[in-house]
């Protein structure tokens, strides 16, 4: 069958820049899956995007569904013909409901028997109708983080849609999607081209686009932005920071990226580093030109223009980022007028949520927790600089340069507490107190701070849960997986062994008793969960498979460390063991014995050669294993574990648990409980999947 | 060079044109043009309306000594309120900047994405800030929510930062640089003025003056609207909102009270905000034209 191509896009007002890439996805998705649906596939589908436009383009749409036939079942074929073969009035009844001749009728076996039916070829439809309905059905189940309605107020969307463009092949699919009509033209660049372009299909558009000024593939406005950026930079002997994140903000940012260098006074070089980047990166979204021996007075901004033919927009840029940072100055200064210690009353007026009260609550709070935490790890010795970063950690945030500049929280409160003079460790552990930030960010620099970073975690988590605030779905306010994942993250790159359960349970404790929501032990139960969920995740990303994961966290989770060396162990020694045969046997346990614990078994009670065999083997390796466990040396315990297989097979194919005689059936199965329970202070062998 | 008097003319002249009504600033003292009756009250119910204003807005906390080139205790917004929003309002946005000389096509003008909200209005909307050449010069807000009443139709609310603008117009580092006429700059007008607010709002401001203002302007706003006079609550509310900015900028909330006081304020807003609804429904926006006089 002849296929053709379909062209969309839908013209918008600016789309946030940190929706387009999920919007472009989705859109894409849905309309490959409509077709699917609809029986005209298409060969491949892809989509772009700008901030005024999202595009697909599918590629080999068949032009038409192929035919199918539908079957209407009417009376039953006795009660259709009379013993003549004539058609009673049943059968004209039904001929007549479905619009065709009594001749027409079939007979055919169903469910009900003989039956009259009428059979019809139904023609496919063409793909253009297919179009016409699916698409706006796939737009309107595109979901956004917020969406808003405009004009007069019927309809909504992530921005007011402006104009429709749906091509297929070199026809205009007939379409209407919140208030705009489909037509064969689209608009380039709002400021650098004018008027309309007619569009007869795909190449046509992308090179009329082009030409109007708009790069629709965000891809490639991402990398022309970064290859100019760099030439740029050397321009003046210097390199652009790495920061893919930007450069893709950026690209969503603009229909046709033009970039432009600009520089400002270099007496602001004297500030913290910290602070000149962050008034360019995250206020300006300009990229900080580096040279061998730190920043240079330089910055590459991005414009939503072809050139800066006159010097207006380098000029106006270098003007607000000189001002910005002439702000910053000025903050720095005004701040290190005082030390950090003189700021903590005005925490009580700095609210940390609703009903957890102020930030000098937790303040209090987390003094106390750092303590706790600081002896738990084994490092008792720096008691007293945990306590003294997590006294000071939150006094930064009633500074003017953290209430004007807040991506720079806990930076700021670092570089006063060391121009204060405060002990290395104190003011790395307030630099470093929110990190790491996300996956793929660095954790704190040296114990303290992760002492403090951990106590702020937990007490946030613990208050949190305490209302009853647990996150569902994609909510999460608060931002508690970070902040889960982030201690989880800590505790693995320190490798501290440590039961955390008993430190959130301090966390909950620090809050007032009275707290609405969860009980303080309800709010545990579900931390566990919530906890072991960022475990689970950590470990898949170090490499372990699902089950592998599943088997470690079943016999604990509250230490991270831990699990994630059993975990790391389970891996490595199933590339070079074979564990199938004990897999199995464990699953055998645990269909014979459910979660039962039968208790001791007694040697007086063993009749055959082949469970005296298992338990000799068994208490060797119990033996073995007492030693190596608790060592942690979980690679060696695994093989030791792994090598009592052969008996246990032996055991399951010569021995009858479940046998008549009660006394040898209860000591059978007190054997398998103890080899259970010994066995599974690694990981639970029962949840490995291996093939039958 | 464009002067700040000179540059309210030119947008007043513009969105004239663009059958905006001309409203006078509210005159009492409100943190933002949007708290003025014309937008706060005619973005309710189902009459289109357009209007423009200057209105000068009253941040206490934001006073700073006159110190700081970019903050100030009172600043100047225009605002425009165009309901419904009309379908090419970004393009006529851009017009209006063309008036004043700065032309898209020679700068980089980007609609960053901006959500405003007031909770102490129950009011919030979805929009941009609009940036050129790196600075922020406008708050473009498709207003969602008044009062805790959805609004249909929405209205596309367009505030200019005059002092902004005027700064990038006249390449100055300070606000107080700005001319505000060809031979008086901003600073000579005002910096006496943002010295003495900040000094009376962060130091001498009587706290308990201010709280005990705040309960009686609720008890006004109640027992007005007990008399069905919507008008009078409402301004009744922005006076007690503006006694908790200077509750605020006084250090005189804490954390939890400052919830509080915001649910209060918030309450009254919403509450003029039905009664207006109810008050005005099937009335038009604008009072009936009266016969005119005729001469005997």
């Amino acid at each position: 069958m002849k296929r053709d191509d379909f062209l969309f896009e839908i013209r918008t007002e600016e789309i946030p820049a940190a929706t387009l890439a999920g919007a472009r996805r989705d859109l894409a998705r849905g309309i490959g899956e409509a077709l699917e649906q609809e029986g005209v596939a298409a060969e491949s589908v892809e989509s772009y995007g700008t901030p005024r436009r999202l595009v697909v383009w599918a590629r080999g749409i068949p032009e038409r569904q192929s035919d199918s036939e539908s079957e209407v079942l009417g009376p039953p074929a006795s009660a259709a013909f009379g013993g003549d073969g004539k058609p009673t009035r049943a059968a004209e009844g039904f001929a007549r409901a479905q619009k065709v001749d009594v001749s027409e009728l079939e007979v055919v076996d169903s469910a009900r028997g003989r039956t009259v039916a009428v059979r019809r070829r139904v023609p496919g439809r063409d793909a253009i109708d297919v179009l016409a309905k699916a698409v706006p059905r796939v737009i309107g189940e595109l979901t956004f983080p917020k969406t808003m309605r405009w004009g007069t107020g019927e309809r909504s969307f992530v921005r007011p849609v402006r104009g429709l463009l749906a091509l297929f092949g070199a026809r205009v699919v007939p379409m209407e999607i919140l208030g705009a009509r489909s037509a064969d033209w689209t608009m380039g660049h709002r400021v650098l081209s004018d008027g309309t372009l007619t569009v007869t299909g795909p190449a046509d558009y992308f090179q009329k686009l082009r030409g109007a000024y708009v790069e629709p593939d965000s891809e490639a406005r991402r990398s022309a932005i970064l290859d100019s950026a760099r030439r740029l930079a050397a321009q003046v002997g210097g390199r652009i920071d790495a920061d893919a994140d930007l450069a893709a903000v950026l690209a969503d940012l603009v229909e046709w990226p033009g970039l432009v260098r600009g520089s400002f006074d270099p007496a602001f070089l004297d500030l913290p580093e910290e602070i000149t980047t962050t008034a360019m990166r995250v206020h300006q979204k300009f990229l900080p030109v580096r040279g061998t021996s730190g920043l240079l007075p330089h910055f590459i901004a991005v414009m939503d223009n072809a050139d800066d033919r006159h010097g207006f927009i380098g000029k106006g840029n270098e003007w607000v980022l000189n001002a910005r940072l002439a702000d910053a100055r000025f903050f720095f200064q005004e701040d290190s007028r005082e030390p950090l210690a003189a700021r903590l009353p005005e925490l009580e007026r700095l609210s940390f949520q609703d009903r957890l009260g102020s930030y000098a609550a937790k303040t209090i709070r987390l003094e106390e927790l750092a303590a706790a935490i600081a002896t738990a790890v084994g490092r008792a010795d720096v008691v007293g600089q945990a306590r003294t970063a997590a006294r000071l950690s939150k006094a930064d945030l009633v500074t003017r340069m953290v209430r004007e500049f807040t991506d720079l929280q806990g930076v700021m409160g670092g570089l006063y507490a060391r121009a204060e003079g405060l002990p290395e460790p104190v003011w790395k552990a307030i630099s470093d107190q929110y990190r790491p930030q996300g996956q793929g960010d660095d954790p704190p620099r040296e114990d303290v701070g992760a002492v403090l970073s951990l106590a702020d975690r937990f007490d946030t988590l613990a208050g949190i849960f305490r209302l009853g605030l647990v996150p569902t779905g994609s909510k999460d306010p608060y931002g508690l997986r970070r902040a889960a994942a982030g201690a989880v993250a800590i505790a693995l790159s320190r490798r501290w062994r440590v039961d955390w359960s008993g430190l959130l349970e301090k966390a909950i404790s620090l809050y007032p008793a009275d707290l609405p929501g969860l009980s303080p032990p309800v709010a545990l139960a579900e931390l566990e969960k919530f906890f072991a969920e960022r475990l689970r995740n950590a470990l898949e990303r170090a490499g372990s498979s699902y089950d592998e994961i599943s088997a470690v966290v079943n016999v604990g989770s509250w230490d991270f460390a831990d699990a994630a060396e059993r975990a790391a162990a389970l891996t490595e020694a199933r590339r070079r063991l074979d564990f199938r045969g004990l897999v199995l046997a464990f699953k055998r346990i645990r269909n014979i014995l459910g979660a039962e614990d039968p208790g001791q078994p007694s040697a007086r009670f063993y009749r055959e050669d082949a469970e005296r065999a298992l338990a000799a083997d068994f208490l060797q390796a119990k033996a073995l294993l007492e030693e190596l466990v608790p060592a942690r040396r979980y690679s060696e315990a695994l093989e030791t574990i792994a090598s009592i297989s052969p008996s246990l097979d032996r055991f399951f194919v010569e021995v009858l648990v479940n046998c008549p005689d009660g006394d040898l059936k209860r000591n059978r199965q007190a054997l398998l409980g103890a080899i259970r329970k010994e066995f599974t202070r690694i990981a639970d062998f029962s949840e490995i999947v291996v093939e039958k | 060079m464009l002067t700040l008097q000179k540059l309210i003319a030119e947008l007043s002249a513009f969105w004239e044109s663009e059958g905006c009504l001309i409203e006078q600033p509210y005159d009492g003292p409100v943190g933002a043009g949007t708290m003025h009756p014309a937008t706060f009250l005619k973005v309710l119910g189902p009459d289109p309306w357009r209007c423009a204003y200057v209105q000068p807005s009253r941040r206490p906390a934001d006073g700073r000594y006159g110190q700081n080139p970019f903050r100030l205790a009172k600043h100047l917004q225009l605002q425009v309120v165009l309901k419904p929003s009309p379908d090419d309002v970004q393009e006529v946005y851009l017009r209006s900047l063309e008036r004043l000389g700065i032309s898209a096509a020679e700068h980089d003008i980007r609609f960053e994405e901006d959500n405003w909200e007031s909770p102490t209005l129950g009011a919030w909307g979805v929009g941009w800030q609009v940036v050129m050449d790196g600075m922020e010069i406008t708050q473009f807000t498709y207003f969602q929510q008044a009062g805790g009443i959805d609004l249909s139709p929405v209205s596309a609310e367009i505030t200019y930062g005059l002092e902004r603008i005027a700064m990038f117009l006249n390449k100055v580092d300070s606000i107080y640089d700005v001319l505000w006429s060809e031979s008086v700059r901003y600073g000579q007008l005002r910096k006496l003025e943002e010295e003495e607010l900040s000094r009376y709002y962060f130091e001498v401001a009587d706290a308990g003056f201010a709280a005990l203002l705040l309960d009686r302007w609720e008890a006004e706003a109640k027992s007005a609207l007990e008399a069905g006079l919507v008008i009078p609550a409402y301004e009744a509310t922005l006076a007690c909102s503006h006694q908790f900015n200077v509750l605020d900028a006084r250090g005189a909330v804490s954390a939890t009270d400052r919830v509080g006081l915001i649910r209060r304020v918030r309450d009254l807003a919403c509450a003029c905000a039905r009664a207006w609804v109810s008050s005005r429904a099937g009335i038009p926006v604008l009072a009936t034209e009266p016969e005119p006089a005729t001469a005997v």
